[in-house]
Formats: structure tokens, sequence, C-alpha cells
């Protein structure tokens, strides 16, 4: 190999630490972490030469690196770190600098990672839905639905065309799906300098598919064996929502029925199903890393921001069914209005938020598939 | 000779009279040696039994003998002062390694108990030789921080101190220091603080005690401990003081870094040293030598021409830690970089909390890399080009200033290669000597002793130039008794290090004067009061004593005649072993004395009798730890302690073989490059000696295997019986000893 120059960047190195991998500097190369880990690839293994890259500040080498997607933050590394460089923490961080790198606007992301934004980032949605409510006319009153019950969709419209969640939610989603879009292809071009692809995209994204569905790879994780069962949960939670969503649009567009649909309608036990199932998954998930703090490190707001608002989502979500069923129209419109400001942080902050991670560390297990990174 | 008053006490406690006939024992004292005085206790070290004997004591006895246990113990509670006590150890060496009540185990006491009284009926009650006019002052030589806190330490211990200093001021290399590491218990912010060397140079200066020569140098030692004459020279003028001890501290010179010339040395001027990097943090900002423009990338190159056969083959311990420190200079600006490429970062003990800390700033990054080079990159800045490195394989780097982690050349290094290679080609002949003499510059010597073995320490094998030290046992012992190495001179260390060597190599000095002023032998034999007094009627001038003694005491008259520095004499016996006329002989050791020991043991037809000439250093503790252990010995065995077995004479063996003693063992310390002998190499001595047993064995034709050597460590109680015990079975194999009743 030819001489490398290599440039060490401070100001990266203080981006890392600063961005929940405090504990960077402690680490001196023992390499500990590399022998301990179960998911890395036995050749040039993770993370030892992560924490040098990042104590160096070798941006490029990070950043274009799938490596840091390979990880699961299983977090044996930190358990077992005689010097508490927590390298399951550090490479955390840097894959919420990856996603600000590459995602577009990436000023969004910067603000998403930090907590002095909090307000502003709530405040769009709050705003747009208040602009929809003002304009609905139904800030002040919302009517009754025709058997005398509470109807959402008479508080916050649901067609396009009366700018109702039909209108709003499928705008954040493309604005999501776009930036998505651009931050995967710099991702992938970044990745690609320099190495030889396979070639076979989508025969490594099978095999990737297959991974996922199982969490082959996460299953490996140790210390904090638990997480992979939580994640599962959340996972298979979100696909049972993805459906439900799409088979309510398939409801009211095509076979033009209006919600709210009575809970025996299979539409309704799905997605009271994939509710609760996300509820207890994401509760695992909190309860989990309470119960592994010492060993795998508290995580950083990035993290808890991410846990945070899915946990909302459910929350609010089940709680809008119940106050609507039981007809307090006190509690329920209050609540659906933040089940709505929480779902569009969701969705519209996704490529800058932890949320960006289910896209970025696909794209990269495909990318170590195709370069032969096993 | 003195007029001796016999008391033979036996103890029966600890499991002696388990094991022996008591009163067989007594026997041996009051009919075969015919002292009457013989008393039995059941357990001689407790208060009645001491009693017993301070009773005897104040009617007249003054030859005690005590068969007990090892002279190794209960020596504050067996102290007779104004008698000679001989100690007869029938606990390890019988009751603790013998089969209890046999004939043999019997025997085995008997011939203890018979050599220790033979060994006092020869033995005479030493006087100490106290010299007059003593001097107790300490000389300290070298005004750093070593010889600052040795004159410091010495001072508050109530001694008078002469510092001596080459330069014109004291602080040694820690004037040149912009910033120290703290010497705190636990390293914390700030890891850089003022040296605050002024406090301590103010605190020398103003001590009473303390007379500080500047600018000035010891040009000539003479003398010995408590007696030396040493001629300071300063200015132009010379004085002669008076001197008690020595402690030597001229510490270090950093390593030439023109010869690191792949490091980019002398070919830029941003490459400096460690030592230049302070001279630059001292001025403020770190400007770069070259443009004076502030340095932002500053690359510390660690063991610069350290741990490397072609420069120092050594660590110098001080240059991780002192990187770290001064990385932390450069991180004073907020935007500037210290990268350090190691080969290990070794901050041993509590430095490690320092390494920790200093990493623990994201502005000081850290590799470990086989710098290959540094080479310009053509903007003025500088590449660091390395092999291996933690980040890749092959590496470059930029960096706008580099320093070079030199290390540490002792400053006796000089005087002892010029005094070595002198010797090497005086070897050769005169012209060689002559050649050498007048084409090689003379280095700066630094004690200028007047002493017949040289004028410098003795340089010290694997040392690379380190002042002599016995490291294992004395670190700060040298082979010149009264001269006490300390600090950066003996070995690379830090400040704190050195502090605290200072302190130690000081109370070693006071330690020597005050043994010096009661006449004792200043170190390891620190209660001994007898010393070599040799019959020089019959000395035939061969010089060997002179040559052998491990210490240089022995000085020669114009004749070639020895005489002896007695202060610097450290009571090992090994001119005793050198003299082939066997003139040397102390009070209570001498070659009559231990041969008439050795002739005591009977040895009948049938039965075998080994003789094991001891080394009490090494040997004879691990024989009393085996008998602790319960240990078997071969009761064919009888034990014989020497001081050193560099006095063993080979008269001995041959007394013994010729009076019908099977086997003769001779037990020394080991020896070798790291030498761990109390005497330096009386085992080594032994053995040459010993190479020439042959001669008598042919003489006597008797076998060779039946004089062996072994060399034993004080930790391997475990393996010696087993060795004893496998000697005696090769010599019964042998058969016994055809000499058997002549």
């Amino acid at each position: 190999m030819a001489d490398q120059a290599i440039s060490p960047d401070l100001k990266f190195v203080n981006e890392v630490i600063k961005g929940g991998g405090e504990t960077l500097k402690k680490c001196y190369q023992c390499a500990t972490c590399s022998v301990v880990c179960n998911v890395t690839p036995d050749n040039k293994p993770f993370p030892r030469k992560e924490m040098m890259y990042a104590q160096w500040g070798l941006k490029d080498r990070l950043i274009s690196n799938p490596d840091i997607w390979l990880c699961h933050q299983c977090s044996d590394c930190t358990a077992y770190c005689p010097r508490g460089a927590k390298p399951g923490e550090v490479l955390g961080a840097i894959r919420k600098l990856t996603i600000k790198e590459f995602s577009a606007p990436s000023f969004l992301a910067g603000m998403v990672g930090d907590p002095k934004f909090l307000i502003i980032l709530f405040a769009i949605p709050v705003l747009i839905i208040l602009a929809v409510l003002a304009h609905n006319g139904t800030l002040s009153e919302v009517p009754r639905g025709e058997n005398g019950g509470i109807v959402y969709s008479k508080f916050f419209p649901i067609h396009y065309y009366e700018f109702g969640v039909d209108f709003v939610f499928p705008l954040a989603f493309a604005f999501a799906a776009l930036s998505f879009a651009f931050g995967i292809k710099k991702y992938w071009t970044a990745m690609s300098r320099g190495v030889r692809l396979k070639g076979n995209v989508v025969g490594s994204f099978k095999e990737v598919l297959s991974d996922i569905l199982s969490h082959s790879r996460f299953k490996k994780c140790n210390v904090t064996k638990a997480r992979s069962t939580s994640h599962l949960l959340v996972f298979y939670a979100f696909i049972g929502l993805a459906i439900t969503t799409s088979w309510a649009v398939f409801y009211l567009y095509v076979i033009g029925r209006p919600s709210p649909y009575p809970l025996y309608d299979p539409l309704k036990l799905v997605g009271n199903i994939s509710a609760l199932a996300l509820l207890v998954g994401i509760m695992l998930v909190i309860t989990n890393r309470l119960k592994n703090q010492e060993k795998a490190g508290a995580g950083s707001y990035y993290d808890w921001l991410f846990i945070f608002v899915i946990f909302s989502i459910m929350a609010t979500g089940i709680l809008s069914e119940l106050f609507r069923l039981a007809d307090i129209g006190a509690l329920a419109y209050p609540t659906y209005f933040i089940h709505l400001v929480f779902i569009f942080f969701l969705f519209a902050y996704a490529p800058f938020s932890k949320m960006a991670h289910m896209v970025y560390r696909a794209t990269a297990m495909v990318f170590a598939k195709e370069a032969g990174r096993e | 000779m003195m007029e001796k008053k016999f008391g033979v006490y036996i103890c029966k406690g600890c499991g002696i009279s388990d094991s022996v006939d008591i009163e067989k024992l007594s026997n041996v004292a009051v009919k075969d040696m015919k002292i009457e005085n013989c008393k039995t206790h059941d357990i001689l070290c407790s208060p009645s039994g001491v009693q017993l004997i301070k009773d005897d004591v104040k009617e007249g006895v003054n030859a005690v003998v005590i068969a007990a246990c090892s002279p190794r113990v209960k020596y504050n509670e067996f102290d007779f002062p104004g008698t000679i006590t001989e100690r007869v150890n029938i606990r390890e060496f019988v009751a603790w390694s013998q089969q209890p009540k046999t004939d043999e185990t019997q025997s085995v006491a008997n011939d203890y108990l018979t050599m220790g009284i033979i060994r006092i009926q020869k033995s005479d009650l030493p006087e100490p030789n106290i010299l007059e006019n003593l001097s107790s002052t300490i000389l300290v030589i070298g005004g750093g921080i070593t010889g600052m806190t040795a004159a410091l330490e010495a001072a508050r211990a109530g001694q008078k101190v002469v510092l001596v200093e080459k330069e014109p001021q004291l602080g040694g290399f820690v004037n040149k220091l912009y910033k120290k590491i703290p010497t705190a218990a636990f390293y914390r912010e700030p890891l850089i603080v003022d040296t605050d060397i002024e406090t301590l140079v103010k605190e020398v200066e103003n001590h009473p005690d303390i007379k500080v020569y500047k600018s000035s140098k010891t040009v000539k030692t003479e003398g010995q401990p408590g007696l030396y004459d040493v001629t300071i020279a300063s200015n132009g003028n010379s004085e002669t003081v008076k001197i008690g001890a020595i402690v030597l501290a001229t510490g270090w010179k950093p390593y030439d870094a023109t010869k690191l010339e792949y490091l980019g040395y002398g070919k830029s001027k941003d490459v400096v040293t460690n030592i230049e990097f302070e001279e630059i943090a001292k001025k403020g900002k770190i400007l770069r030598p070259s443009d004076g423009r502030e340095a932002k990338k500053v690359a510390f190159i660690q063991c610069a021409g350290q741990r490397n056969p072609d420069h120092l083959p050594y660590c110098s311990s001080m240059c991780c830690a002192t990187s770290l420190k001064q990385a932390k200079y450069v991180r004073q600006n907020p935007d500037a970089l210290a990268m350090i490429f190691y080969i290990d970062i070794r901050t041993p003990g509590r430095l490690e909390s320092y390494y920790m800390e200093a990493q623990n700033d994201p502005g000081v990054m850290l590799t470990k890399a086989d710098v290959t080079g540094v080479s310009e990159a053509g903007n003025g800045n500088l590449i660091v080009e390395m092999k291996n490195s933690l980040l890749g394989e092959d590496v470059k780097v930029e960096a706008d200033l580099v320093v070079l982690a030199t290390g540490m050349v002792p400053t006796t290094r000089e005087p002892q290669e010029y005094l070595d290679n002198l010797a090497l080609e005086a070897a050769k002949g005169d012209d060689a000597k002559k050649a050498y003499l007048e084409g090689t510059p003379k280095p700066e010597f630094i004690l200028n002793l007047a002493y017949r073995q040289g004028p410098e320490l003795p340089s010290l094998e694997g040392a690379f130039g380190f002042a002599d030290s016995n490291f294992i046992c004395f670190q700060y012992e040298t082979r010149r008794t009264g001269v006490y190495a300390a600090g950066c001179v003996r070995q690379p260390m830090n400040m704190a290090e050195a502090q605290e060597d200072a302190a130690g190599a000081a109370f070693k000095a006071i330690q020597c004067v005050d043994h010096v002023s009661r006449g004792v032998a200043v170190h390891p034999r620190a209660w001994d009061i007898t010393f070599p007094d040799p019959m020089l009627i019959r000395c035939t001038a061969c010089k060997r004593c002179t040559e052998e003694c491990p210490f240089g005491a022995i000085e020669e008259d114009e004749k070639g005649i020895p005489f002896y520095k007695v202060n610097r004499c450290r009571r090992c016996g090994t001119c005793m072993g050198a003299c082939p006329e066997r003139i040397v002989a102390f009070k209570d050791y001498s070659v009559d004395i231990i041969g008439s020991m050795i002739k005591s043991v009977e040895s009948e037809e049938d039965e075998f009798r080994i003789i094991c000439l001891v080394c009490e250093n090494d040997a004879y503790p691990a024989l009393d730890t085996a008998g602790i252990n319960r240990k078997q010995i071969d009761p064919a065995v009888r034990f014989v302690p020497l001081r050193c077995l560099g006095g063993m004479n080979l008269v001995w063996v041959a007394d013994a073989l010729s009076k019908g003693i099977d086997g003769v063992l001779l037990l020394g310390c080991k020896y070798g490059e790291n030498y761990q002998c109390h005497f330096v190499k009386g085992s080594e001595l032994a053995n040459y000696r010993f190479s020439k047993v042959g001669e008598t064995l042919n003489r006597l034709q008797l076998e060779a295997e039946r004089v062996q050597m072994m060399q034993v460590s004080i930790a391997e109680y475990d393996k010696l019986p087993e060795m004893i015990n496998e000697f005696v079975e090769k010599v019964k194999e042998i058969g016994p000893n055809p000499f058997k009743g002549f």
C-alpha cells in the first residue's frame, strides 16, 4: 500500500465527543473491543480501528465506512473495555455524524441532534396543524359525528383537498423520501471510492433483507441480548402499522368507506395489535437501556429523542382511541393533536433523526455484502 | 590473645530436644572439649534463658557458645557486649532437617558444637578500628534536582554538606524546563505546573549547613570514607576539604541528536529535541525556529534514538511523560494539535493516571508507530513517515514542528568508556597505550579518585555507562565504599524518582560516616567490627589482593607492599582467599580458624562425610528456609559458613580430603552480568580458584567429582536440599575416600 497521507481534524474529534462519544479519548488501543465483538468481520475488525480514526479526527475514513453500520451497538465492547472508552457509544455518535453528513439539508440533522432546537422542531408541525385546523374552522368547536360520537376526521380532515391528513403527511413523507434518496446516493458514492464491488446489488439486497427480517446479526449480541427481541417487536409493529395505513387508504379511496371503523374490523384489529406491540416493544427498549446503562452506557440525546418520539406516538395514539371511545372530547382532541404532531415529527425528520438508521444501516449492509466484507 | 572464660549454652526448645540427646551433646562440650561450664535451657531466648547467660557474663564468662537457632534470628536477644559470641545452628541445620534421635543426627549436632567451640577457642575479641580525625561532612557532586535534594536531606538530618556544581547556578536541567509534571499524589488538571526550582535553590543556598561551590569541579579525591581529602577547583582557585562520604549526582546529558539525521535533525530547523522544545516553550507561544510562525501541528517522535541498538539501547523512562507534558504546552492554544508517535507509552506507576488525563485532551493525538523518517513537505512544513502505525501500514502526516524525544546519557559514560578502552589498549602493550593516550581526547572525569584501581567508578557490565550500582539489593551502593550514586547518573528516572533517590543516597552516606565513626563495617556487614589484619612480614607483594579486592580498599606502597584503607573495606575476606601466603586474618575469621573447624570433623571408615562451604549471604539463608520448611538434608553433610565464597582457600579442600572427608561442596551465589552478590564477584573468584583444584586432586589421586561448586540464589531453598543430597549420592557412588583413617 502506498503511503497514505492523513490529516487529523480536531473539529471532528470534538463533534464525536459532543455527539455522545465523550469517552472516545480514553481508548488506548488494546483491541479488546475487536476481540469480544461478535458481529465484526474477522478481517480488519471493528471497532478498534474506528476508535483510532475518531481520536485522530479522520472523518473520511469513518463516515464512508460501512463498518460503523455493521455495528449493532451490542455494547459487548463497552462492557469489556478496560478503560471505559465505550466504543459502542462512540460508534453511535459517529453514525449520527454520518447521518448528518449525508442528509440533505444537513442543517436539519444538526438541529435534530441538538436539544437547543427541540422547540423549533416541534413548533413546525404544531403551526402546520394549527393552520389546517384554523382553515377547517375546528379550532374552537368540533362537530360531532352522525351518531353523536367523536369523529377525528371532523376535527382534522382526512382528504388532501381539505388540506387534511392526506395532504400534510404525504408531503412530509415525500420530503423525507427525497432527502433519503439524496443522502443514500451521496453515501453510496462515498463508500464506493476505490472499492471493488461484486455488482449484484439485488442479490445482496435480498440477503440483507432476510438478515433484517430475522435480526440474525443483531441476535449475536451478548451483553445486551434482550435488545434484539425488543427491536424485533418494534420493527414488526412498524410493519403492522404500515399495513394498517395502506389498508386505510384502500378503504377510503378505493371502496370509499370513511373512518372511524368499528373495533372488530380487521383493519382495526391489525392496527390495534401493532400499536400495542409497538408500545410494549418501545417500553422494552427503554427498560433494556436503563438496565444496561452501567455496562453499555447511558445513550445519547439523539437516541433518547427518537425513543421518546416513538413512545409518544404510541401513547397518544392509544389514548386518542380510548378517549374517543369514552367520548371525552376535552381530552380526546388535544391528545389527537399531539399525536399528529409526533407523527409529523417522525416522518418529516426521519432522514435526520435516528430513524435514518433504518435506511443507512440497510444500505451499508448491502454495500458490505457487495464489497465482500462479511 | 585475651584470656577466655568459656560458657556453652544449649537450647532445648523449638524441637531441638526431640531431635538430639541433650546430655550427649553437653558431653561434647564438657568431656571432649573440656568446657565445664555447659548449661541447658528449655527456651534459651526467653528472658530467663538470656538472664542465665548474662549472669555468667557478669561472673566473667567472655566466650559464649550458643547452640540453638540460626544466627540469622534472635540476634537482639543473644547480644552480649564485651564477649565473643558464637552461634551454633542446631535448630535449622539439625532439628529441622534431620531424622529425630538417630545416631547420625546426634553426630551432626556434636560436630557443629565442636566446630563452634573450636572457632571460639581460636578467635579473639575484636576491637573496633576507629581512625582519627574523621570528617562527617557529606560531599554532593552535582547541583541539579537530585544533588540539591540530597544536600537538603543530609543537612536536615544534621550533617554538614558541601555541594559542588559545575555550572554558575544551581538547578541543573530543571532550569531549562518551562513547566513540570505535578508531583502531587493524583494527576488532575492542570497537567503542567511551575517547576518552582527557585524555591529549592534558595533553600539550599540559604541553609547554614550547606556550603555551595558553583562553577566548580572535584579535581582530586584522596583517602577513604571519613577521611577523604577532596580538592575542589573553582575559577582557577582550588581548595581541599575534608569529607566523610560522597553522593554522586552528576546526572545526564541529552543524547547527541546530530546522530539522528534520519529524523530530520540538523536538516530542518523545525526538528528539535525535547530539551530544545522546553526552551521554545519557555519563551511563550510555540514559535517555529525557521520562520517564527506559531506551530499548530506539532509531532512528537518518541524513543528518538532510544531502545535502538545503533543509538541508546535502553529506555530513558521519562520521555513518554515528558512528551505528554509538552503536548499540553502545545495545547495551551486550543486550536493547536499535538501528535505523539510512540513505540510503547511507558508511564509506570502513578504516571498512568497522568497519561490518562493527558490523553483525554482531544487535541493530544497518539498512535503507536515506527517512524521511518522526517522530510520536507515543500510548503515549509515537514512530513513524518511511519510504518506499522495504528492508523495503517504506511502512513505520513504533515507537521509544522517535530520534537524528538531524545534520551539520557549518564555523565559517567564518557569517562568510563575512555578508561575501559585505555585498559584494553594498555593490555596490548605500552606502545598501544601511549598511542591511545595521545590520540584520544581525555573526557572530563568526575570523581578523580586517587585509587590504585582507577580514578572513576568501575564500569558495570550491561549498564551502558550508568554509574555502578548494586541495583538488585543496594541500589545506591557503588563498589567504592563511601560513594553513593543517585538520580539519573545511576538509572534514567524522572524528577520525583530522582528526589526519592537523592534521599536514599543521602541516608546511605550518613550511615557510612556514622559507621566509620564507630569502627564498624559500613555495609552489608553493618554490625562487623572485625577487619583484615595481615601479617605483612610474610607478604611477597604479589598484588593479588590489591587487584582482587572488589572495593579497591587495598593500596600499595612504593615497594608494592599492600596496605588497607580500612574504611573502604567491607570485610568480605576476598583478600583472605586471594593471598597465596595465607597471611590475611580477621579476629574471628581466618584460614586457620576455618581449616581447624573442617579438620575437627571426624570421618570414620564406615561413614561418609561431606564438607559444604556455604556463602552466608545467599546459600545460608536458603538453607535456613529449607529447614523452616523441614526439608531433609543428608546427615553426611557438615555446613561451614563463609562470609563470602571469595574468601575460599584451596588449602581447606586439600586438608579436608587428605583427612578422609569424602567430598567438598562449595555453595556460592549467582554471578554474571547482573551481579547480585553482596561482594560483587566473590563467587566468581571462588569459581576461578576452584578451577585450580585439579592440581590438589591430582596430587591426592582423587576423583574430580568429589569437589563441586554450585551457584545458589537465596530464593532456591526448595531446590537446594535436593541439589546437596544429589551431590552426596554421587560421592557415595564413587565410594569412600581412601585416605580415611590415615
